[in-house]
């Protein structure tokens, strides 16, 4: 069968033809919302229309089996309109308030899981891993289903002080850019990568390959037409496996997985953060890594108890001081914990009063 | 110029660097502009009708982007050869 | 008939009340070739824990650089249906709003070329069609294109834009994030599908300084809609609020950032000249709250992920511009950044990373933006820095003038 013709630089189809009707009628005219329960909200427009959304999780990779599913249900109760938010939910909405508790009972019925709006931990936003990366340190999906299930009341009733963004990198690329999230989950690698000299003489560019390294590790190796790594200065980061493939870097017992914690993005109360280290390094340990999730319980659980209405994961730390952290959740503080790569200066204490610990 | 001396010139360049750099679309008009002295611009427009000829290929390897020769191997997978 | 693959760890992962990916694999793999390998193939990476992918470079759509992202099995003799499996970057309708009959369109046309897993969505924004061959990539390209669907970003190019869910239904927004975000799409079509730039460029665009998409950190350009004016307060409104269980003097006046509000239990009072505009209050109290009247955006620029030398949130560099239809401003501006980091950079270099080191002040002068005070938390503290040009004559010409007026001016 002869294909249809091919356009080029047409970009995506307009967002307007896709927008449910009372969407596109209230546009720009919203007045106020509120949360009804954990996976459903109502927004008022000015005109007094009303649309109510019920948020269902997704494992982010989707087969198109669920996908014409999601179509189905929002054919049924969404005049054929659905929509996906950036944190890999689904959201059904209509204007039809006697549409929620059918809806909601049709997505029970289906295994949907209806949540993630309002202070609780919204879906994890995640890497490819295993599924279809080729640097990559873990599985990213596994870890994310293994952590969910056991946080699951947390994403549909339980509330918590204030929204908890979790994320996960299955290496330090960071593709999910996880810099920045109440707690994530970053992969990591700590073993020098091994030159493949026969390979790297056709496959990289030498003087790249040198540049590609944050540390200055990397040296030429004239004789073997390849490069050196000096072990003392590199710090696995992979970047010159990534300019140069044949500088391998995996391996599955020294591949782990970090804990970062306290970043967020919004500039609510406080400014935008960067996540900081609080558990260097795990083993990876599938199907269910049980260690990751345990840390990331006792984590998020610490702050439920301890941290004030509306304080955001890494607002609560900066108010008990991070020595208060390691101390209420027990975790180790090492070495690894103190910067010696660029931000040494500007993280070290400065002044006599800190707080004991026990 | 001529076009199709142009369109030489694009080759030889990249044959040339093959295995050893890998030349951006901008360092492939900068180096022909130079050997040439046709303008940038025009050798960038030319540059694209090969592109999308299928002749030569952008490639993405060592986390940054370039333009290829493509292999037979991968025309022959694209059924373009 | 596809393989079956005996998974005793994967099937794990069918366990638990949280959706699992596995399943889904199942689903496709109960049909599909080649999601039947990538099921064994996972599995594989399951028992060894390593992965088993190559990246392949030059795969791609002819004309075009971005959009697709090679991949080959590293295991191609054990499981040969993904020998191939390049995944298709699909640009999303802006705000990832689809009607059924597109997302069913888009399964029809996967479903006949591909591995039938996608993911809704990948990080940048796209809808990612994971795994298929190099043959189908034309035809599948033809299918969307001709049906009026394009491919993303990838590679050293302009990358899919995003925004938040903007004015579409969210009382906060103070700019189309929407509208913006597909026109800058649009703006770029060239520089998203044939890779020229040094390095990737991201764009985000955040209605709110809420920032659902994550701008401020993971966009090389961020907007983020702000306002200018004082916050419209609603007396009766207050009130409801102080009835209905909100604690305003310390859920919200002590936690301002500024201290900028007064409650005496019945009145709310804001200093409106010492807001900084956080939105924690308006995000508390909205039927109360109401964002000023002039509405605009702040541009921030170079915010991306730890590689190579450690993470950036973007910084303030326009404090307030107005963007509306048709955008002009805001599309040369971008311009003229893209075109100071095309001119400077080193490949992979990053225009946050160029900035650092070739300093913010050729950036602000090429872009013709002065500076502000707004654009830093603090000035610089060690006593070095450089004079250029005509600095120190600007200076001795100003004091020859305060020696006229016997003024100082500092």
């Amino acid at each position: 069968m002869a294909l249809p013709e091919r356009r080029t630089d047409i970009g995506p189809p307009s967002y307007k033809q896709f927008l449910p009707p009372v969407i596109k009628k209230n546009y720009g005219s919203w007045k106020y919302h509120e949360i009804l329960s954990g996976g459903v909200m109502v927004h008022v427009a000015e005109s007094g229309d009303k649309v109510y959304t019920v948020r269902v999780a997704s494992p982010r990779l989707l087969a198109t089996e669920t996908i014409r599913e999601i179509c189905g249900i929002a054919d049924k109760f969404c005049d054929g309109f659905v929509r996906f938010t950036s944190r890999n939910n689904v959201e059904f909405m209509t204007p039809d308030e006697s549409k929620i508790e059918p809806l909601k009972k049709e997505l029970k019925d289906k295994g949907y899981t209806i949540g993630g709006i309002g202070h609780r931990v919204s879906n994890i936003v995640h890497t490819q891993g295993w599924v279809h990366c080729h640097g990559a340190a873990t599985d990213a999906s596994g870890i994310v289903k293994a952590i969910m299930d056991e946080l699951y009341e947390y994403f549909t009733t339980k509330e918590l002080p204030n929204k908890v963004r979790i994320a996960l990198a299955c290496c330090v690329n960071m593709c999910g850019a996880v810099h920045c999230s109440d707690i994530a989950i970053v992969a990591v690698h700590t073993k020098v990568p091994q030159p493949n000299d026969d390979l790297l003489k056709n496959l990289c560019e030498i003087p790249t390959t040198i540049g590609s390294c944050p540390t200055f590790a990397i040296s030429p190796n004239p004789a073997k037409k390849s490069v050196k790594i000096n072990a003392e200065k590199c710090m696995y980061c992979g970047n010159c496996f990534t300019v140069c493939p044949a500088l391998p870097i995996k391996d599955p017992d020294a591949d782990g997985i970090a804990i970062v914690v306290g970043g967020k993005v919004g500039s609510l109360r406080s400014s935008p953060k960067f996540s900081k280290l609080v558990i260097p390094f795990m083993s990876n340990e599938p199907p269910r890594w049980p260690k990751i999730v345990a840390a990331v319980k006792l984590i998020l659980e610490t702050y439920a108890k301890d941290a004030k209405k509306y304080e955001r994961v890494g607002e609560w730390i900066e108010r008990i001081g991070w020595e208060k952290f390691f101390e209420l959740t027990g975790i180790t503080f090492t070495y690894q914990h103190i910067d010696d790569f660029t931000f040494m200066r500007d993280t070290m204490r400065t002044a006599s009063t800190f707080k004991y610990t026990s | 110029m001529e076009v199709e001396e142009i369109k030489k010139k694009i080759f030889e360049v990249l044959e040339k660097a093959k295995g050893k750099k890998k030349l951006k679309e901008k360092d492939v008009c900068r180096i022909v502009s130079e050997e040439t002295g046709v303008d940038k611009e025009e050798v960038k427009r030319i540059l694209r009708s090969i592109i999308d000829e299928g002749k030569l290929c952008y490639s993405y390897s060592g986390g940054a982007s370039s333009v290829e020769i493509p292999s037979e191997e991968y025309l022959k997978e694209k059924g373009m050869l | 008939m596809p393989k079956k693959y005996d998974t005793p760890l994967l099937n794990e992962l069918e366990k638990g009340p949280w959706p699992s990916f596995v399943t889904e694999i199942k689903k496709a793999a109960a049909w599909n070739k080649m999601a039947a390998d990538e099921l064994g193939q996972l599995e594989k990476s399951y028992r060894t824990r390593l992965v088993y992918w190559k990246h392949g470079g030059i795969v791609g759509v002819r004309g075009y650089g971005g959009g697709i992202i090679g991949r080959y099995s590293e295991l191609p003799d054990e499981f040969p249906e993904v020998a191939h499996f390049h995944t298709v970057r699909i640009n999303q309708p802006t705000g990832w709003f689809y009607s059924t009959d597109a997302l069913r369109m888009t399964c029809d046309i996967w479903d006949k070329y591909g591995s039938g897993l996608t993911n809704m969505h990948g990080s940048t924004g796209d809808m990612v069609l994971l795994g298929t061959r190099t043959e189908s990539l034309e035809p599948i390209f033809a299918e969307f294109s001709s049906r009026g669907w394009d491919l993303g970003g990838s590679g050293s190019a302009m990358r899919t834009p995003s925004a938040c869910i903007g004015q579409a239904r969210c009382e906060w927004a103070n700019i189309d994030s929407l509208d913006i975000c597909n026109e800058m799409t649009q703006e770029f079509q060239d520089e998203m599908h044939r890779p020229a730039f040094p390095y990737k460029f991201k764009i985000k665009v955040s209605g709110c300084a809420c920032d659902c998409v994550a701008a401020i950190a993971r966009a090389d350009c961020s907007i983020i809609g702000t306002w200018k004016g004082d916050i419209k307060i609603d007396q009766d409104a207050v009130k409801w609020y102080a009835k209905n269980g909100t604690d305003i003097q310390n859920w919200i006046v002590d936690m301002c950032p500024t201290k900028c509000m007064s409650y005496d239990g019945k009145e709310l009072k804001i200093d409106n000249k010492n807001c900084n505009r956080c939105m924690h209050c308006i995000s508390k109290m909205t039927k109360a709250l109401k964002a000023g009247d002039e509405k605009g955006a702040t541009i921030c620029i170079g915010s991306k992920a730890p590689i190579v030398v450690g993470s950036l949130l973007s910084w303030v560099i326009v404090p307030f511009i107005k963007v509306e239809p048709p955008y002009d401003n805001l599309r040369a501006l971008i311009r003229k950044m893209i075109e100071w980091w095309d001119e400077y950079a080193k490949p992979r270099e990053r225009i946050g990373e160029l900035i650092e080191s070739k300093g913010m002040r050729s950036f602000l002068e090429y872009i013709g933006v002065p500076p502000v005070p707004q654009q830093i938390k603090e000035p610089r503290k060690d006593p070095f820095w450089f004079f250029h040009g005509d600095d120190i004559e600007n200076i001795k010409k100003l004091e020859a003038e305060e020696k006229k007026t016997g003024k100082y001016k500092f």
